[in-house]
């Protein structure tokens, strides 16, 4: 899914997943800061995005 | 109604007169194919192709069509109010719509423009188009126009009929708004009526395809509704909405609301008859699960149930749209034959 | 009449006579160029109906599945790709079908021969290799290999996977010839180039769903477009909607897809909606060394778990 939502033009970086067991609380915290710096350098997503639908 | 004569470099400059007091659309290449669309200034339309791959019906009744904006929004004076929003209903000139597509317009105008029964979307847009079709001198093979009710220099639903006759068009203005507009082009040349009835003439002898519609109103429905062909006929389909979609006169549509946060807005989207959401009930029963039972829907209604209703012959203008793009070559002549031909009892050749 | 179009009938008679089967699934000739329509023939005396030739481009295994009888179907390469994975996921049972296999030369495509005949065709014929196409402006003669269908040209099982009985002798394959040259172009692109690629790929899309519906593997009793309690994706035409459609219907074809391109032939508008699908193809392929339909032996990658399957996407 990733492989294909990149393919059609969402940036790298913005679409992550992860594994962790619920004793995992460090690796939580490391992904989650990871996911969050990643985004937040990208910015607010331009696509896919419908606030209000397109007409003709 | 008059006759003009409008050389094609008059035409080209007329055309671009008709930016200002028009929104202009006309046929434009799309893609792979042409579609109607509106024109910039310093566009012409493009009447190279034989005709559109989508009809004209969108121009009036477009796939999209907002009907009212709300707000839920408790902070705002007007929340939970249905407003119609701002809609463009100037005045639009359709240039090259072919006869089949003009006349269609006719036939979806009994079902949106009666007495008890009116859409006020169809019918602001259908008032402000003024219709210059473009007759066809090479009419497809999948054409059978002249036994659908109308024919290649039919003048039924158009306000101008443009023939191309090589340097020049012969015209025939035909209403009030058609003199409007050619005025505002000014076109003014006397034309032609002898040559233009013979170029009509030769056009119709062109259309090769026939199918025969006339004991379809004699048949009884439910002799037809209940006959063993349909299981045959319908094999094929695959239930996709492109004989819907692409259809002139086929005029189903669903109402959706879409909200995003407190905003929202209701919609008027095309339907198709061939997807089972169609008729699917709140309670979850679907009267048509089946695809040969909407197959069989489809074509009972453009020809049997609207020749009934309406008495003004089959609900299809023989435009042949359905035929050369259905994607397994399901063909409503065929179908109409079958059906015009089926005698209760009686072995019926599919 | 060809001889492959001999063969079908001949053994779609014997069948019916024999009781073996209780209809056989083909195509019939069309009633405008370069169409043939599927059927089925339930009558002996019918056989004659049936034909073969470039214009059976729809894939026969969407019309097996939900249904009783036992039938024998005709059936290219592709389609009997298409059966196998019907039959592993449980759509139809093996012994409900009999497979009259199909060496397959490819496909016509319809829209090639229209741009390049001369005005509005009017018959095409298949000879020798060559295709000889009629059109109003005139007769003109081309090589049958310049006008297959794109998934057809890059072929690499023209021949049945499976059959019970074959209707011709076997082609040859052609395995060198490189399928993904186009997505790789696509995969080279920064993001928002790929974005507006895709977004002018289907701006002529009318949701018709017609390369839904002519998708052997779409066979779901509701599509999620369908779906009304919840409603998961806007019926008009925005744009976002109806990307989330093509999206949506290429994911749901991950590691099953046959490239049989029965979806690019059936749309209206002439999208190549196989860009999105040749991607999750190629990914299956190269992630999992996996090429859909080809035994009745192996699950499919995405419905089992092995240590070893690739997992970089995952931190």
């Amino acid at each position: 899914m990733k492989g294909l939502l990149e393919h059609m033009g969402i940036e790298p970086g913005r679409l992550h997943f992860s594994w962790i067991s619920s004793a995992e609380s460090t690796k939580f915290v490391d992904v989650v800061s990871q996911v969050t710096e990643s985004v937040k350098a990208l910015g607010p997503a331009q696509n896919f995005i419908k606030r209000e639908p397109k007409v003709a | 109604m008059r006759d003009l004569k409008i050389a094609k470099t008059d035409w080209a400059k007329g055309v671009e007169k008709l930016f200002g007091p028009y929104r202009v659309f006309g046929p434009k290449k799309e893609g792979l194919f042409h579609n109607f669309a509106r024109l910039e200034k310093g566009e012409a339309p493009d009447f190279s192709c034989k005709n559109t791959r989508l009809s004209a019906k969108g121009l009036i009744y477009p796939q999209t069509e907002k009907m009212f904006e709300y707000t839920l929004d408790p902070n705002k004076p007007d929340h939970h109010v249905h407003k119609e929003p701002v809609k463009d209903y100037s005045p639009m000139a359709v240039l090259g719509i072919r006869p089949c597509d003009a006349k269609a317009f006719t036939l979806v105008k009994l079902n949106f423009d009666t007495p008890e029964y009116k859409d006020p979307y169809w019918i602001k847009n259908y008032a402000a188009a003024t219709f210059v079709g473009l007759a066809c001198d090479a009419p497809c093979h999948a054409c059978f126009c002249t036994s659908a009710g109308t024919g290649p220099y039919d003048t039924a639903g158009l306000d101008v009929l443009l023939a191309d006759a090589g340097d020049f068009f012969l015209a025939k203005v035909l209403t009030e708004k058609g003199e409007k507009l050619v005025a505002a082009a000014g076109w003014a040349g006397a034309g032609d009526a002898g040559a233009f009835e013979a170029k009509a003439k030769a056009a119709g002898d062109k259309v090769v395809s026939k199918v025969n519609t006339a004991k379809l109103a004699g048949k009884v429905t439910n002799d037809l509704h209940a006959a063993p062909f349909w299981e045959d006929l319908a094999f094929a389909c695959i239930n996709c909405g492109t004989c819907t979609y692409l259809c002139p006169t086929c005029w189903c549509f669903d109402i959706q609301d879409e909200v995003c946060g407190t905003e929202g807005c209701r919609l008027k989207n095309w339907d198709s008859c061939m997807y089972p959401l169609f008729t699917m009930h709140g309670t979850g029963h679907n009267p048509r699960g089946e695809k040969a039972q909407r197959v069989r829907q489809r074509f009972m209604h453009k020809l049997k149930y609207f020749v009934d209703k309406y008495g003004a012959g089959i609900h299809c203008v023989g435009c042949g749209r359905c035929v050369t793009a259905c994607p397994v070559n399901i063909d409503i002549r065929r179908v109409a034959e079958i059906m015009n031909g089926y005698e209760p009892g009686k072995d019926c050749a599919v | 009449m060809n001889a492959m179009t001999d063969k079908i009938r001949q053994i779609a008679r014997r069948l019916l006579e024999e009781g073996k089967v209780d209809m056989v699934v083909g195509f019939r000739k069309g009633t405008v160029p370069m169409m043939s329509e599927p059927c089925f023939i339930k009558d002996s005396a019918r056989v004659d109906a049936l034909v073969w030739d470039g214009n059976c481009g729809i894939n026969l295994a969407n019309y097996l599945t939900r249904r009783k009888e036992r039938m024998a179907v005709v059936a290219k390469g592709c389609d009997t790709r298409n059966i196998v994975t019907h039959i592993i996921e449980n759509q139809i049972r093996r012994e409900q079908v009999y497979i009259i296999g199909v060496p397959c030369q490819g496909m016509i495509d319809k829209r090639k021969v229209k741009n390049l005949a001369d005005g509005e065709v009017l018959s095409v014929e298949e000879k020798d290799g060559k295709v000889v196409v009629t059109a109003g402006g005139g007769e003109k003669s081309f090589d049958r290999t310049a006008l297959l269908q794109d998934n057809c040209a890059i072929c690499h099982h023209k021949n049945p996977a499976l059959s019970d009985e074959l209707a011709g002798e076997l082609v040859r394959e052609n395995p060198d010839v490189d399928r993904y040259e186009d997505v790789r172009k696509v995969e080279a692109m920064g993001a928002a180039e790929k974005w507006k690629f895709f977004d002018e790929l289907l701006s002529t899309c009318i949701r018709c769903y017609a390369c839904r519906n002519a998708c052997p593997l779409c066979y779901c009793p509701t599509c999620f477009v369908d779906e009304s309690k919840p409603q998961w994706v806007g019926k008009g035409q925005d744009p976002t909607d109806t990307r989330t459609f093509h999206f949506l219907r290429a994911f749901h074809c991950a590691g099953r897809c046959t490239d049989c391109g029965s979806c690019e032939r059936a749309c209206p508008m002439g999208i190549p909606v196989r860009q999105f699908t040749k991607k999750l193809e190629k990914d299956a392929k190269e992630l999992f060394g996996w090429e859909a339909g080809m035994t009745l032996d192996a699950r499919p990658p995405l419905d089992t778990f092995r240590p070893d399957d690739p997992g970089a996407f995952i931190k």
